[in-house]
């Protein structure tokens, strides 16, 4: 039975990480899984989407705290939610106050619980973009994709207004690039 | 405060850069091809007119017009602003092309009259390069390790360029105390760490650890690889033309110590890299480095004059520009060439269907064999240059020759991906995601 923790869990709070292309590419996600969990905020939830039920993954990261839920759609599409048990405890999610500085910074983005964060941190391009527009295409309407990434992508952008989105870039950390997406809207 | 900006849509233009790579890709190919016809020349002695034409167009044919092909996709990337002029870049390919053929020509008849007008053709086109980054790079607010690279790279193309022209106008008689070998040395030297080297340590420096999967560089290593550079080329060059050996042994030392600490960054990236398997664009690049070891190691022997005469500096040439320069760039080439037809022919598309990966554009089998007959190729055709046996020479020649022709076949069969697009129809779909 799915933890009724998850369902409280705003969406700004999940962090989204699909290595299904590192593992039948013969790459090794650990190292990208790991950046993941050491970059969840402390109420953050990390879903993980693998080709197996990752075990060996359970107690590592048991060892860090973290409660696990998994899923699975079909044999080869396993969902795992990694969270802290406290994490109902923690309230106010950073990116909620992120959000709201974009939009102060006179932008008409969709901010609060309907954005869907992604890091594409670590990945060989052009898998950053493959996955941004992956996520674009799976956008409802008024949600919004927040990116975290290494750099700017300056090839991604075009790809994004030829589909209609719209984009605002955040550097305010270093070595820390978060994109902001959303469909509609005239031209910021 | 926080820093935001909404970025304008214009993406790179893919069709430039592989404008570049692909003339550059030929001029490789022409050049290796004609090895084994030099083998009784390359057991001579450098300065002859023959292998003058062969020098240039491995150095402007090949490499100058590689950088300048990858400096148009990557330096967008690495400094996150478009360039200056696309047009402007286009314009001046023509003009490049004749002007290397020009030179080329004139050396492979030994005939000097034209060869100060094509010297100048080539010059125009260097200066629109120039004057290109340089108005790319203005007014940029963060002056990384890569964006110094690349601007102390520009000044000393301008240096070469000038140079040479100079050289073709005079033939270096009466002009450089040096006498005409001293100055074609300081030419060479200038083009090779005045402009290649510098632009290899800082695209390399972005551009490795992005395509290893390492994290960044920092520190001091940074200073010491511009300051390096910067103090130990005109050092070398002016020692080499003045004829001042007190001012090349310093500079060569400073020099030796910025690639060093080069090799020791890519050392780290390679050690520390989270991408378990090399693909083989990579193991060119790390091999190519590897090559600065013998390559450095013979470019002190002659610094300090324990080694000298034809043989060694022959050998000395084909571990730099054949080793550490050529197998760089084409591992580059292997990585960015898939990336700009993946992006042009599948970008669209990606995240509304199955798009291939960029392993699925490449032809592993291809790159594996250009990798043994090229890098076995280079070290030996360093090897028998150095011991001056013509059929040797001929031999090893033959086998870069060979290996060059793989490497474009590899080439080529990732371009044949444009052709959908070219024809404005879709290319074929592949199966759909599960």
């Amino acid at each position: 039975m799915r933890p009724a923790v998850l369902d409280r869990l705003p969406e700004t709070a999940r962090v989204y990480l699909d290595v299904r292309e590192d593992l039948r590419a013969g790459r090794e996600p650990f190292a990208r899984i790991m950046a993941a969990v050491d970059a969840l905020s402390p109420d953050g939830v990390l879903v993980l989407r693998a080709p197996f039920e990752p075990v060996p993954l359970y107690r590592v990261l048991a060892r860090r705290g973290f409660a696990h839920w998994t899923e699975s759609s079909d044999a080869e599409d396993w969902r795992v939610w990694f969270y802290r048990e406290s994490a109902e405890a923690h309230s106010a999610p950073a990116l909620a106050s992120r959000a709201t500085a974009v939009d102060s910074a006179g932008t008409d983005a969709p901010a609060g619980d309907s954005t869907v964060r992604l890091d594409v941190r670590g990945l060989e391009p052009p898998l950053p973009m493959v996955r941004v527009l992956e996520a674009v295409e799976a956008l409802g309407p008024g949600q919004r994709l927040e990116v975290l990434h290494h750099r700017r992508p300056v090839f991604l952008y075009p790809q994004l207004e030829e589909r209609g989105c719209r984009h605002v870039t955040d550097e305010s950390e270093p070595g820390l690039v978060r994109i902001a997406i959303w469909r509609g809207g005239p031209a910021a | 405060m926080i820093p935001l900006s909404v970025h304008a849509g214009r993406a790179p233009s893919v069709t430039l850069p592989l404008a570049y790579l692909a003339t550059a890709a030929t001029a490789f190919v022409l050049a290796a091809l004609t090895l084994p016809g030099l083998g009784a020349t390359l057991a001579g002695h450098y300065y002859h007119p023959r292998l003058l034409a062969l020098t240039h167009v491995v150095a402007l044919g090949w490499i100058t017009l590689a950088i300048m092909g990858a400096s148009y996709q990557l330096i967008p990337v690495v400094i996150e602003r478009p360039l200056f002029s696309e047009r402007l870049a286009r314009w001046q390919l023509p003009g490049l092309v004749a002007g290397i053929l020009g030179m080329v020509s004139h050396f492979w008849m030994g005939r000097w009259d034209g060869l100060a007008w094509a010297a100048a053709l080539v010059g125009a086109g260097v200066i629109a390069h120039v004057i290109n980054l340089a108005l790319s790079v203005r007014g940029l607010a963060r002056w990384s390790f890569t964006a110094r690279g690349i601007a102390l790279a520009l000044g000393g193309l301008a240096l070469t360029v000038a140079f040479g022209v100079t050289l073709a106008l005079t033939h270096g008689s009466r002009v450089f105390p040096g006498g005409p070998l001293g100055a074609v040395h300081a030419h060479f030297h200038l083009a090779l760490l005045g402009w290649i080297a510098p632009m290899i340590l800082a695209v390399g420096a972005r551009v490795y650890p992005m395509f290893l999967l390492a994290p960044e560089p920092a520190g001091w290593g940074a200073t010491i690889q511009l300051g390096g550079l910067g103090l130990g080329v005109p050092a070398v060059a002016a020692g080499l033309a003045l004829g001042r050996p007190a001012l090349v042994l310093p500079g060569a030392v400073a020099v030796a110590l910025a690639l060093g600490i080069h090799a020791w960054w890519v050392t780290g990236f390679a050690w520390r890299r989270k991408r378990p398997t090399l693909d083989w664009g990579l193991r060119f690049v790390l091999t190519g480095t590897a090559c600065l070891v013998p390559a450095g190691t013979l470019g002190l022997t002659l610094a300090l004059g324990v080694g000298s005469g034809p043989r060694v500096s022959l050998a000395y040439a084909v571990l730099a520009l054949g080793g550490w320069v050529s197998l760089t760039i084409v591992g580059m080439m292997l990585k960015i060439v898939p990336f700009l037809v993946w992006y042009r022919a599948y970008a669209p598309r990606a995240g509304r269907e199955r798009v291939p990966t960029l392993a699925q554009l490449s032809w592993p089998a291809g790159e594996r064999l250009a990798y043994g007959l090229l890098t076995a190729g280079t070290l030996a055709l360093a090897a028998t240059v150095a011991a001056g046996k013509p059929a040797a020479i001929a031999v090893t020649g033959a086998i870069v020759g060979v290996g060059a022709l793989v490497f474009a076949a590899a080439l080529g069969r990732t371009l044949l991906h444009l052709r959908p697009c070219a024809a404005g129809r879709h290319a074929p779909a592949l199966p759909a995601r599960p």
